[in-house]
């Protein structure tokens, strides 16, 4: 009995109730347009009571003071990169990138002038494999490429992530959908399953922090041919997919292109862009 | 020709636009009251780098009339962030134009330092609506006195409106101490049901049985 009550005592469980949860699902969707269904809760709970461990808070309450004004902002960010999910593989989506290269690089030079850079965004871009998906088709199946020069963008809210991405060190499943050649050609093998891309790819790709919800961070970007902004406002309600559609057609030039998740759609959030429907997918255009 | 390199794109950041126009502060302030939207709307965007064009920033705020440059403008003050935006955008409050109060107030929202040391006076103001705006400033201002500020609201002001505002932000922030004031609200407005119902939420909320 005593022992027990010793146990329980020296490590002391921390729970966050439901209205907690409401709470913190309330101020996470207003600072970030993620919205947390309940379904999510087991999610949440479980990151929100590691980072109370780690930071020495012992309540939900006192933690969520300390998240909600400590200056830096700095643990907040900690809990934006922990609740976000960060899925991905090269190569996903390929029907995609097979358009980019077929149908919207060509369109895009059509209103360029001769030597004029093409810029492409990839948001949220994750731990890389979707820019350097986009570096590898553009130099692997793109026959222009070696008379344009392309600048390839890629921005995620979770620093974290971006450090992976720009190591350049991917695992086993993350480049399963690789053709092998490719894989041979760009990659080279480490212990354990690992591959790690070439330098002179990786630094094809300009990883930047941004929080598509923050016009601080969105400002800068700016002049874009093509953007690749794929299942992510799947995560957003509808207010703020509208703020989010609005930043991506700021940061278009006239006549570029939105590709979204192939579960979402433009058309539902706002009527600013045109959609064009490709060969292979249906692509979201900024009008002329 | 072909993908641009991390260092090339620090060298020569991707915009190959001719410049029509000198992007000094003289040339950028001038072309602020261009005649294109477009025009003005880089102009601001450039600004940015100049903390001395705050006040004008502020002024064009006041007649611009396209939402996108007036977007703009907001992002370069807050990316300028000294005192002197926030003294410049604390009299947009008392405006009657909604887009620029709202937008004010998001980006004060985000200067604590330069904010901080003004609520108290933004908090006595005689006008309720700039309390009020100032209550919606302190629901995202990183600051640490920000529950107690509100909480003196709760406590002290006489205008309902602005007593049930910071009942509301209390909800997200609010602790157990503060139930006591947070219920003698119902006692100061007895005639407002919608009192009863703003305190009871919040309260169901911090007490972590709502």
């Amino acid at each position: 009995m005593g022992h027990s009550g010793v146990a329980r005592e020296s490590v002391p469980e921390i729970r966050v109730t439901d209205a907690e949860f409401e709470r913190f699902r309330d101020y996470f969707y207003r600072k970030t347009g993620i919205r947390f269904e309940d379904s999510k809760r087991y999610f949440v709970d479980k990151r929100l009571i590691q980072r109370m461990r780690q930071v020495g808070h012992e309540g939900f309450r006192e933690y969520f003071a300390f998240v909600r004004f400590q200056a830096s902002g700095k643990e907040f960010q900690e809990l934006v990169n922990l609740m976000t999910v960060n899925e991905t593989y090269f190569f996903r989506e390929e029907y995609q990138l097979k358009c980019m290269v077929n149908a919207l690089m060509g369109e895009v030079l059509h209103h360029k002038r001769s030597g004029e850079t093409v810029r492409i965004w990839s948001v949220p871009c994750s731990t890389g494999e979707e820019p350097y998906s986009i570096a590898l088709y553009l130099l692997e199946f793109w026959d222009r490429i070696d008379e344009v020069d392309v600048e390839i963008v890629a921005s995620d809210i979770d620093t974290q992530a971006l450090e992976k991405a720009r190591a350049g060190v991917f695992s086993r499943r993350s480049v399963s959908h690789l053709p092998p050649w490719i894989l041979k050609k760009y990659f080279e093998p480490l212990a354990g399953g690992y591959h790690r891309l070439c330098d002179d790819l990786r630094a094809s790709v300009d990883f930047r922090r941004v929080n598509l919800c923050d016009p601080r961070d969105t400002r800068g970007m700016r002049d874009f041919d093509v953007i690749f902004c794929r299942n992510l406002l799947i995560y957003f309600d509808e207010a703020s997919q509208r703020r989010a559609a609005e930043t991506l057609y700021d940061a278009l030039n006239p006549g570029g292109f939105v590709l979204l998740g192939h579960s979402e759609s433009m058309s539902r959030i706002t009527s600013l862009f045109k959609v064009r429907r490709f060969e292979d997918a249906i692509v979201y255009q900024k009008p002329l | 020709m072909g993908l641009v390199k991390r260092a090339e794109h620090r060298a020569a950041p991707s915009r190959p636009h001719i410049r029509k126009y000198g992007r000094d502060l003289q040339g950028l302030l001038a072309q602020l009251h261009d005649d294109q939207a477009k025009a003005r709307r880089w102009a601001a965007r450039d600004l940015a780098a100049h903390t001395e064009a705050v006040s004008a920033l502020c002024e064009r705020l006041q007649v611009e009339p396209d939402p996108t440059v007036r977007e703009a403008i907001f992002g370069s003050l807050l990316t300028i962030g000294t005192e002197a935006v926030a003294e410049g955008l604390i009299p947009l409050l008392r405006g009657e134009d909604a887009g620029l109060r709202n937008g004010a107030v998001e980006i004060l929202q985000q200067l604590p330092d330069a904010v901080g040391h003004r609520i108290a006076a933004l908090l006595a103001d005689s006008d309720p609506d700039v309390r009020i705006f100032a209550v919606d400033i302190l629901q995202d201002l990183a600051h640490p006195d920000a529950p107690a500020w509100m909480l003196a609201v709760v406590e002290a002001d006489e205008h309902v409106n602005v007593v049930t505002t910071a009942i509301d932000r209390l909800a997200e922030v609010g602790t157990p101490e503060m139930v006591p004031a947070i219920q003698a609200v119902k006692d100061r407005f007895p005639n407002e049901p919608f009192v009863g119902f703003a305190v009871d939420t919040a309260l169901k909320r911090i007490l972590g049985n709502g």
